[in-house]
């Protein structure tokens, strides 16, 4: 992610009032948890993958924080077992900030299939979410994904893409 | 050697403290006989599934570190989800504790043609092992009452993060299913939360909060 965009996403976790973020780090979004981790606004607790990370986030929404799971699409999957177990299930929201890997422009073959598979899972799982490809759009689409997360008590997810994560003279 | 199920969960339940939040599965035995012997109290939050009950209890845990929090897991769920225990030895909150009962079974699933589908802890896995190895600064492999007592003295009267496995005979539940779901329960544990810790958890909506003003 570039910089800016890291920083316009702390701002936006602040205003949304998240104060407990778990995740798992990828290539697009190490800065962001670098920030979040050094910011003292949040209590950050990654884990070892998407799901336990999810597990943890909804946990903490029962003791009284507001929670994000900032992690690759890719770990969309992983986690879609414990948002249908736990979310699905019993009604509990956390704001999923998500490396969108394979959207148009990407460079990476691996990164092909997370593209693919990414916007379907979460419409199986109902889960809303916002594609933010400007850099200008991402600070008030977190704290908008938030409130729909407690007002529908259910994940709602942005997928972070575009000129958030590439400078096109160094991608080409 | 293993403890009953029924007789060992009563055991705990009088010994757990008055302040103490619970995490446990919802579905099965373990949930149904926590319920009988806690008198379904709010305190004890019925959420937990396969793979997910220990992190739920350790967000909680995070979430309320001056508050003990006791998970109840089984080894079938732990089994499916081992990176609950990687997280649990990262983050070792003090205040959390977990038990599982570790009957070695499926026992949900019923019995098939040659009895009772076997959980890996019947034969090559140990929980506690694993727990430790991932960081747990207390593990425990429970075989008799007398360990379980001296356990339950320990989680309860210090502030470290614990697993106790407790080797358990497998059998049917003692008494009738539950009849809430999830979602009940959940706001059943969230009002309970709320109150105990003087927080808002669900929100109220900003056009009815204005319906108030004058």
């Amino acid at each position: 992610m570039l910089e800016h965009a890291a920083e316009e996403a702390i701002l936006g976790l602040e205003d949304a009032g998240i104060d407990f973020v778990s995740g798992l780090p990828d290539g697009w979004q190490r800065n962001l948890h670098e920030l979040v981790e050094q910011n003292d606004s949040f209590h950050y607790a990654p884990a070892c993958n998407e799901g336990v990370a999810f597990s943890m986030c909804a946990g903490a929404w029962l003791g009284g924080k507001k929670s994000a799971l900032i992690m690759e699409n890719s770990g969309i999957r992983v986690a879609s077992e414990y948002i249908a177990r736990i979310s699905l299930g019993t009604g509990v929201p956390v704001t999923l900030l998500c490396s969108y890997r394979g959207d148009v422009g990407e460079t990476e073959h691996w990164g092909i299939p997370h593209g693919i598979v990414a916007e379907p899972l979460l419409q199986a799982l109902r889960v809303k979410y916002l594609v933010v490809r400007h850099v200008e759009d991402l600070r008030k689409s977190i704290v908008r994904a938030k409130r729909l997360s407690e007002a529908s008590l259910h994940p709602v997810a942005v997928l972070i893409s575009g000129d958030c994560v590439w400078d096109d003279e160094r991608a080409n | 050697m293993t403890l009953e199920r029924f007789d060992w969960l009563g055991f705990l339940a009088s010994k757990i403290p008055d302040d103490a939040l619970v995490m446990s599965t919802y579905i099965g035995a373990v949930s149904f006989e926590w319920a009988h012997h806690t008198e379904e109290h709010p305190r004890s939050a019925h959420l937990g599934q396969m793979g997910d009950v220990v992190g739920l209890a350790l967000g909680l845990a995070l979430a309320l570190p001056h508050r003990k929090v006791v998970c109840l897991d089984g080894d079938g769920s732990v089994l499916m989800e081992l990176g609950q225990l990687v997280a649990m030895g990262q983050h070792c909150p003090s205040n959390l504790v977990v038990f599982v009962v570790d009957n070695g079974v499926y026992e949900s699933i019923g019995w098939g043609a040659n009895g009772r589908r076997t959980t890996a802890t019947s034969h090559t896995s140990n929980l506690a092992s694993i727990a430790a190895s991932c960081g747990v600064p207390h593990t425990a492999d429970v075989t008799t009452q007398d360990q379980l007592s001296e356990e339950t003295d320990l989680a309860f009267s210090r502030d470290v993060c614990s697993f106790i496995n407790v080797r358990t005979a497998p059998g049917p539940s003692h008494v009738e299913p539950r009849r809430t779901d999830g979602i009940e329960d959940k706001y059943r544990f969230v009002r309970y939360v709320e109150q105990l810790e003087d927080l808002w958890i669900t929100g109220v909506p900003p056009q009815d909060i204005g319906l108030m003003k004058g």
